[in-house]
C-alpha cells in the first residue's frame, strides 16, 4: 500500500491566469508510481484526486513557454502544441500557430458563451 | 478490403521471410480477443498506465473503438484537406512542428514496448498496430486528464460562487481575535461545506463539526472530501455511532452531537480538537443545546479552543449572547424571490364529521398550478403535511386527480417509508409531468429536494410531546411556528423564484410562535438527566442551559431515574445508573441487557434489545396484503412482539448466512425493511461492545478459523468483499431515474408489485448492504447466536420473559375484563395512568387476543359450570410493552404478555396485602384476590426470598463491572457464581410456573382513595419472622399495617371481611409433627415454614407453589453458630429458626 506521504503537498500551484488553487505534490517530467508515462514537459501535478487508484496522477499546469507563466492546464488558460502556452501568448502569436489550433480557439469562443445547462431543456 | 491478387502476390513473395508479421497486417482485427490481450500484455503490464483487466482497460477499449469510427470519418475529409502554411514570425516558436498532428496537442507520452526487437512481450506485433494502438492510449490518457482537471476546475467555480465564499476569510479573521464566532446563514449559503475547509486551508488540523444527524455526518464528510480534492485521502472523516472513517491523518472530522458529549464525557477538556463547529445550533435539538452548557463551562478552561456555532439566520441574538455577545457573521442565502399566497380554508361544507383532512383544498393547489403554468415550464411541488395520515388522505385525491391529468407524479415522504421509497423524490418526473411530493416536515430541513417550485404550506406540524405522568407519548398537531414556515417557504426559491402557497390566512401567521419549541422543554429528560450525572456537571437544576427546561420536567426524570434504581436517594449515580448511561438506549432496555446477562441470556437478549430501539421493521403497508401478512406469520411469536421481532431478525440471519439466498427479497415478501434489520445488527454489536467493556459479558474473541486452509478462505473472502464495497463507492452515489406515470397511479403499495428484478439495474445486482453488513459483522457468530435462538429451552425463554418483565416494569397494561368478548380489533388495556389503550395494530395479540383471555380457557375446561363473574383463574397475564404512543388513539407498541400475580409479586414497587394476605394491591392499582391464603401467603414469602436473592445477585454482577481494578479488593460481595445462578434460574421459574387462582381486577378511583387504613394504634406486630425474613416489622406510617421491607406493607388494606381475619383463629393439626392448635391461616404457614419434621420437598399439597427451602448459597445465609449443638453453619434466617426448634 502506498502511503500518504508519497502524496503530501510540496506547495500549492496557484494558475496566473485563473487563479484556480490546488496542492501539488511533484513537479517535472516523470510522476511516481508512473513507469510508463513521461510528461513532455516540467509539470505541476498532483495525485489524481477523483480515484482511488493511488498511482494516477492529474497534470494542473506548467510554466509558459514563452512568458513562463505558471499557468493551468485549463483550456481557458493555455494550450499545448508541443509546448506550453499561455493563452495570451498564443494571441499575441496567433499566426505562428496551424490553421487547426486558430479554428480551434475561435470555436471555443462562441459557444463558451451559452448557459451550460438549461433546466428547461432537459430531454 | 485489399484486391485478392495483391494479397496472393504478396503472400507469396514474404513467404518465406516473415510469414506472419504480413498476414497478421491483413488479418488484424482489433475486436479479437486475443489480439486486445496481446496489446495488453505489451502495454498494460505491471508498471503501466492501466491495468489488464481493470475496469479502466474495459473503458479504453471503449474509448478506442470511438476513436476508430470518429478516426475513418476524419481521414476521409483530412486527405482532401491542404495543410496550412504558417510564417514563423517569432523566434520562439521557430521549432513547432511543421505539419498539424493532433498528437502534439498531448503533454505526454507512453512509453511502449519495444516492437522491434526478438525479446519482449511486443514482439511481433506489427509496428503499424502499434503505433496506432500507442496513438489512441496517447488520447485515452490525455481525455483522462481534460476529464479530471474540468472537474477540478468546475469544483473551483462552484465553490467560489457560493455566498459564503466572500466571507471566508472574515470568518478566519474573527475566529483569530475571538473564542466564539457565531455564523448565520440560510440555507443554500454553503457554510456547513465551506466553512471547514476554510479552516483546514487555514492550516487547522484538528477540527470536529458537529451535525444532529447521522446522515449530515455522512454526507457532508464525503462532499466536503470531494471538494478539498482529498475524497480517497483521510483528510476529512467522519464519525457516527457505528461507524468511522476517521484515522490519524484526519484534520476534520463530523460527528454526531451525541459522540461528542461521549467525547467530552471520557475527556472532559477535549483535548484532541482546536476548533469545534456546532452546526445547525438553530435547530435547539436536546443534546445540541446540553453542548452548548457544555462548552460555555469549558472554554474558560480552554482559552485556545475555538468555537464557531452555525446557525440559520433564526434567534442569532439568543446564541450570541449566551457566549458572552459572541461576534456574529451573517450570511445571506442564495435564494430566489418567493410569491406568498395565503389561501386560507374557508369555511366549507365539510364532506364528514370525520377526522380525516379535507384534501380539497390541496387539489384546488394542483389545479391552479395546472392552469397558470405551461407544463413545459418544469418546477415540482413540495406539499408540507402534518404527519402520515394527512398525507394519506391527500396522497389518494391527488392520485385520482393525476391519473385523471396525467400531468402529476404523487409521491409520499415520511420516515416510515422504506429508504427505496424515500429515494424515489429524488427521481425526476418525464417531461411535462410534475412531481407532487406529500411530505412531513422531514423536507424541511433535514432532506433537500432540487426543483421545487411550488410549495403547499398547511402550516401544520405533528410533534411528539411527553407526558411524563403516564410516561406517554403524544403524537399531536400543532401550528408551526413562523420561523419553519419561512423555512417551508424557502425550499421553493433553491432553483429559481417560486410560489409558496399557505393554506392559512396571513393574520394566523402573525399569530404563530415566531420560533418552534426547543426540543428540551417538550420531551421526556430521563436520558439527558442521566447523561448529566455520568459526567458529573453538578445538578441539573442549577445547569446554564441556553434556555432552562421545564422544572417539573427535571423533577419527574430525576424521579424516574431514582424509581428505576439509576440514582440513589441522594440523586448520585448508581452503579447499574452509570452502566445504564453508557448505553445509548432506553432506561428499561438498558436495564434489559444487564439483567439478561446476569442470567446467560446475553445473545437473545441482545437481539431483543437492539430490535426494541429501532423503529418497527414491518412495513405498514404490507399490513393490508395477504401474502405478506401470510409469510410473517411463521415468525410471530405469541409471547409477544420482542419475540416476534426476534424470530424475524434470526430468521433474517439464517438467510443471510445461506450464501445463495437472497435476504433482499426474503425481506420484501414479508414487507419487511430490511434497512432497519441492519440498523439491529449493529446496534446489537454496540450493546454487545459496552456489555464486554463493562465486565457483564465475556469479551468476544475473534474466534479464528483453525486451519490454515480456511483462514486463507477467509481472508479472500473479506478481500472480495472489500473489493465489491471500493467498487461500489467509486460507483458513485445512486443515478436518478425518470419516474414513470403509470406506476405511481397504480396505489401506494407499490412494495409488492415491484417485487421484480431490482430496480436499479445491474449495476447494483451487488448488495451494498449485505457486503457492508458482512465486512461489519461476523456472520457466523451471528448465526451461531441465531440458531442458538431456535433451540432456547422452555426455561430460557420463560427466564427471557421474565427479564423482558422486570426491565420493562412498570410499563404494564391490565386487559379490560369484557376483552373476551370484544372483536379482535377492539381489545381494551389499562394502564395504571391511561385508560382504555388498544393494541398496535402490527401487535400480535391484535391478531389472535384470544391468548390473553384467561377465562376462556380455563371455561373450556369446565364447562357448563355456572361460573360467577369472580372469574378466578391461574393464566391471568399483564402486557409489558415498551412504549405507549398516542395519536389518534392511545397505543401500546411492542408487548409481551407476562403471568400476572407472579411478574406483580416479584416486580411491584409497593405491595400490600390484607391481614391474611389472600388480598394483594400492586403499586396501588391492580388487586389480587387469591382463593387460598394458605397459597398467598406461601407465594408472598417465596416472592420475599426470591427478590432478595435476584436483588443481591445484581448488585454483585454490577459490583463486578464497577470495580474490575484490584485496588477494591476488599471483595465483600463474593463473585456471583455460575451455580448460584442457575439455582436462582431454577427457583425463579419454579415461582413463575406455580398456579394458583386469583382473580385480577384495576381499582376504581374511589377504591384507591379508600385503600388503607391508615395508622394504627395497635402496637403489636406479629410475630411471624420465618415469614418475611429477618426484618423486623415496623407500622407503616401512613398506609397503616406494618412495613415488611420497602415494598411489603403488610395487613395496611381497609376491608369489609378481614377486619378480624388477624383474630380468627381455627383449629389445625400440623400433618408432620401433629402439633395441634388454634391458628390464624398466617400463623399456620408460618409454622409449616418452620415445622422441623416438614420434608424438603415443601408442604404437602403445594404443588409446585413454593420453591423448596434453599439449599444453595443464597444472598440471605449468614454464619450461625448453634449455641445448642455448637456447631457452624451457613444459614438463611428461615433455616436457623428451623434448626433451632429442633434444640426447644
Amino acid at each position: 500500500m502506498v502511503s500518504e506521504a508519497e502524496h503530501r503537498p510540496l506547495g500549492m500551484f496557484e494558475c496566473e491566469l485563473c487563479a484556480l488553487t490546488a496542492p501539488y505534490s511533484y513537479v517535472g517530467q516523470k510522476p511516481p508510481n508512473t513507469q510508463s508515462v513521461v510528461l513532455l514537459e516540467e509539470s505541476y501535478v498532483m495525485k489524481d484526486p477523483f480515484t482511488s487508484d493511488k498511482d494516477r496522477f492529474l497534470v494542473l499546469g506548467s510554466r509558459c513557454s514563452l512568458c513562463s507563466r505558471l499557468v493551468c492546464v485549463g483550456q481557458e488558460c493555455s494550450l499545448f502544441y508541443s509546448k506550453r502556452f499561455c493563452l495570451p501568448c498564443v494571441q499575441k502569436n496567433i499566426s505562428a500557430f496551424p490553421q487547426e489550433i486558430r479554428q480551434d480557439l475561435e470555436k471555443r469562443k462562441a459557444p463558451s458563451k451559452r448557459p451550460s445547462s438549461q433546466p428547461s431543456a432537459q430531454p | 478490403m485489399p484486391p485478392p491478387r495483391t494479397r496472393e502476390g504478396r503472400n507469396q513473395r514474404d513467404h518465406h521471410q516473415a510469414p506472419n508479421e504480413d498476414e497478421i497486417l491483413e488479418r488484424w482485427d482489433w475486436n479479437c480477443p486475443e489480439t486486445r490481450r496481446l496489446l495488453e500484455d505489451a502495454f498494460f503490464r505491471e508498471e503501466g498506465c492501466i491495468r489488464q483487466g481493470s475496469e479502466e482497460c474495459q473503458k479504453f477499449w471503449t474509448f478506442f473503438e470511438r476513436l476508430q469510427r470518429f478516426q475513418n470519418l476524419k481521414t476521409s475529409r483530412k486527405e482532401e484537406k491542404d495543410p496550412g502554411h504558417r510564417k514563423d514570425s517569432v523566434p520562439a516558436l521557430a521549432d513547432l512542428p511543421r505539419t498539424y498532428d493532433p498528437r502534439y496537442r498531448i503533454n505526454l507520452s507512453v512509453l511502449g514496448p519495444d516492437v522491434r526487437g526478438s525479446r519482449g512481450p511486443g514482439r511481433g506485433l506489427p509496428p503499424e498496430r502499434v503505433s496506432e494502438f500507442r496513438r489512441a492510449l496517447l488520447h485515452y490518457l490525455d481525455f483522462g486528464q481534460k476529464q479530471a482537471f474540468g472537474r477540478l476546475a468546475r469544483l473551483q467555480r462552484e465553490r467560489a460562487a457560493l455566498p459564503i465564499a466572500q466571507y471566508g476569510t472574515r470568518i478566519l479573521k474573527t475566529l483569530k481575535e475571538h473564542q466564539v464566532v457565531v455564523v448565520a446563514g440560510d440555507t443554500g449559503c454553503g457554510k456547513s461545506t465551506q466553512v471547514p475547509q476554510y479552516l483546514l486551508a487555514a492550516g487547522f488540523s484538528h477540527v470536529a463539526c458537529t451535525q444532529p444527524r447521522r446522515i449530515a455526518c455522512i454526507s457532508l464528510a464525503k462532499r466536503v472530501g470531494f471538494e478539498s480534492l482529498s475524497q480517497y485521502g483521510s483528510q476529512v472523516g467522519y464519525q457516527i455511532r457505528f461507524e468511522s472513517t476517521r484515522s490519524a491523518a484526519t484534520k476534520i472530522v463530523f460527528l454526531t452531537v451525541g459522540l461528542l458529549l461521549r467525547q467530552i464525557q471520557r475527556e472532559p477538556s477535549l483535548p484532541q480538537y482546536e476548533v469545534l463547529i456546532v452546526d445547525e445550533v438553530h435547530e435547539r435539538h436536546l443534546h445540541n443545546d446540553f453542548l452548548l452548557g457544555v462548552l460555555r463551562r469549558l472554554l474558560p478552561k480552554r482559552p485556545d479552543l475555538k468555537v464557531i456555532l452555525m446557525s440559520a439566520t433564526i434567534n442569532i441574538s439568543l446564541f450570541s449572547s449566551y457566549f458572552g455577545n459572541a461576534p456574529v457573521v451573517q450570511v445571506p442565502g442564495r435564494l430566489f424571490p418567493i410569491t406568498v399566497v395565503y389561501q386560507p380554508h374557508e369555511a366549507e361544507p365539510t364532506a364528514s364529521k370525520s377526522e380525516k383532512l379535507d384534501p380539497r383544498p390541496f387539489l384546488r393547489v394542483l389545479e391552479a398550478i395546472d392552469n397558470k403554468y405551461p407544463a413545459e415550464e418544469r418546477g415540482d411541488l413540495l406539499v408540507f403535511l402534518s404527519g402520515m395520515a394527512e398525507i394519506g388522505a391527500v396522497l389518494e385525491a391527488a392520485q385520482t386527480y393525476a391519473s385523471h391529468t396525467q400531468r402529476w407524479v404523487v409521491l409520499p415522504l415520511h420516515s416510515a417509508l422504506s429508504v427505496a421509497d424515500q429515494d424515489k423524490v429524488f427521481d425526476v418526473a418525464p417531461p411535462g409531468v410534475r412531481k407532487c411530493i406529500l411530505s412531513t416536515n422531514i423536507a424541511e430541513t433535514s432532506v433537500t429536494i432540487d426543483g421545487i417550485r411550488f410549495v403547499v404550506d398547511s402550516g401544520k406540524v405533528k410533534e411528539m410531546s411527553y407526558d411524563p405522568q403516564a410516561k406517554l407519548q403524544r403524537l399531536q398537531e400543532f401550528w408551526i411556528s413562523q420561523a419553519s414556515a419561512e423555512q417551508r417557504k424557502g425550499r421553493a426559491g433553491r432553483t429559481g423564484p417560486g410560489v409558496c402557497f399557505r393554506l392559512y390566512a396571513e393574520s394566523d401567521y402573525d399569530a404563530f410562535a415566531p420560533y418552534p419549541v426547543p426540543e428540551i422543554r417538550r420531551v421526556a429528560l430521563d436520558a439527558l438527566v442521566l447523561q448529566m450525572k455520568s459526567m458529573s456537571v453538578g445538578d441539573p437544576r442549577t445547569f446554564p442551559f441556553i434556555e432552562p427546561p421545564p422544572a417539573a420536567s427535571l423533577e419527574t426524570a430525576i424521579f424516574y431515574l431514582q424509581d428505576q434504581g439509576a440514582l440513589d436517594s441522594s440523586e448520585a449515580l448508581t452503579p447499574i445508573g452509570s452502566l445504564l448511561a453508557q448505553l445509548p438506549v432506553d432506561v428499561v432496555i438498558g436495564k434489559m441487557l444487564i439483567l439478561g446477562s446476569m442470567f446467560n441470556l446475553e445473545e437473545p437478549v441482545l437481539t431483543i434489545a437492539a430490535a426494541l430501539s429501532v423503529q418497527s421493521p414491518f412495513i405498514r403497508s404490507a399490513q393490508g396484503s395477504p401474502e405478506c401478512v401470510a409469510a410473517r406469520r411463521p415468525l410471530e411469536s405469541d409471547q409477544g412482539d420482542p419475540f416476534t421481532l426476534f424470530n424475524v431478525f434470526n430468521a433474517w440471519v439464517q438467510v443471510k448466512s445461506e450464501r445463495s439466498r437472497n435476504s433482499r427479497k426474503w425481506c420484501r415478501r414479508r414487507g419487511v425493511e430490511e434497512h432497519r434489520l441492519y440498523e439491529m445488527a449493529n446496534l446489537r454489536r454496540q450493546f454487545k461492545d459496552l456489555l464486554a467493556d463493562h465486565g457483564l459479558l465475556a469479551r468476544a474473541q475473534a474466534r479464528e478459523a483453525e486451519d490454515s486452509h480456511s483462514r486463507l478462505q477467509q481472508r479472500r473472502e473479506r478481500r472480495t468483499l472489500f473489493q465489491l464495497k471500493r467498487r461500489h463507492e467509486e460507483g458513485g452515489a445512486r443515478r436518478r431515474k425518470v419516474l414513470r406515470l403509470q406506476e405511481e397511479q397504480a396505489g401506494c403499495s407499490s412494495d409488492e408489485d415491484r417485487a421484480g428484478p431490482a430496480p436499479q439495474g445491474a449495476a447494483d445486482s451487488v448488495d451494498i448492504q449485505d457486503v457492508k453488513f458482512k465486512l461489519r459483522h461476523n456472520l457466523e457468530q451471528l448465526q451461531a447466536a441465531a440458531s442458538s435462538a431456535q433451540d432456547l429451552t422452555c426455561d430460557q425463554l420463560a427466564l427471557l420473559k421474565l427479564v423482558l418483565g422486570r426491565g420493562l416494569y412498570p410499563q404494564l397494561a391490565v386487559p379490560d375484563e369484557f376483552n373476551s368478548g370484544r372483536k379482535d380489533s377492539d381489545q381494551i388495556f389499562h394502564t395504571r395512568a391511561k385508560q382504555g389503550t388498544v393494541l398496535h395494530p402490527t401487535c400480535v395479540f391484535a391478531s389472535s387476543p384470544e391468548v390473553l383471555h384467561a377465562r376462556e380457557r380455563e371455561a373450556r375446561g369446565r364447562e357448563g359450570s355456572r361460573e360467577d363473574r369472580d372469574k378466578m383463574s391461574s393464566r391471568h397475564q399483564l402486557l409489558a410493552f415498551v412504549s405507549l404512543l398516542e395519536t389518534n388513539k392511545p397505543y401500546l407498541v411492542n408487548c409481551v404478555r407476562v403471568p400476572a400475580l407472579q411478574s406483580l409479586l416479584l416486580f411491584s414497587r409497593s405491595l400490600d396485602t390484607s391481614g391474611d394476605c389472600s388480598r394483594l394491591v400492586a403499586d396501588g392499582w391492580l388487586e389480587l384476590q387469591l382463593a387460598d391464603a394458605e397459597s398467598a401467603v406461601r407465594l408472598l414469602a417465596a416472592a420475599l426470598r426470591l427478590r432478595a436473592r435476584w436483588e443481591s445477585a445484581l448488585d454483585r454482577q454490577l459490583a463486578r463491572q464497577a470495580g474490575p481494578r484490584p485496588q477494591e479488593e476488599e471483595e465483600e460481595a463474593l463473585p456471583l457464581s455460575p451455580k448460584e445462578v442457575a439455582a436462582l434460574s431454577r427457583d425463579l421459574l419454579q415461582f413463575m410456573a406455580s398456579k394458583v387462582p386469583y382473580s385480577l381486577r384495576r381499582l376504581t378511583g374511589l377504591e384507591t382513595q379508600n385503600l388503607y387504613v391508615g395508622p394504627q394504634t395497635i402496637t403489636a406486630a406479629p410475630s411471624l419472622p420465618g415469614l418475611f425474613g429477618s426484618s423486623p416489622l415496623s407500622p407503616h406510617p401512613t398506609k397503616g399495617g406494618y412495613a415488611v421491607t420497602d415494598f411489603l406493607t403488610y395487613n395496611c388494606l381497609t376491608s369489609d371481611t378481614d377486619l378480624y381475619s388477624d383474630c380468627l383463629r381455627t383449629f389445625w393439626t400440623c400433618p408432620h409433627c401433629d402439633l395441634h392448635m388454634p391458628f390464624t391461616p398466617l400463623e399456620r404457614i408460618a409454622h409449616e415454614h418452620a415445622c422441623p419434621q416438614a420434608p424438603q420437598g415443601g408442604p404437602p399439597g403445594s404443588e409446585d407453589a413454593a420453591p423448596e427451602p434453599l439449599q444453595k448459597a443464597s444472598a440471605l445465609q449468614r454464619a450461625y453458630r448453634c449455641e445448642h449443638c455448637q456447631k457452624d453453619f451457613l444459614f438463611t434466617p428461615t433455616e436457623v429458626l428451623r434448626h433451632r426448634k429442633q434444640h426447644v
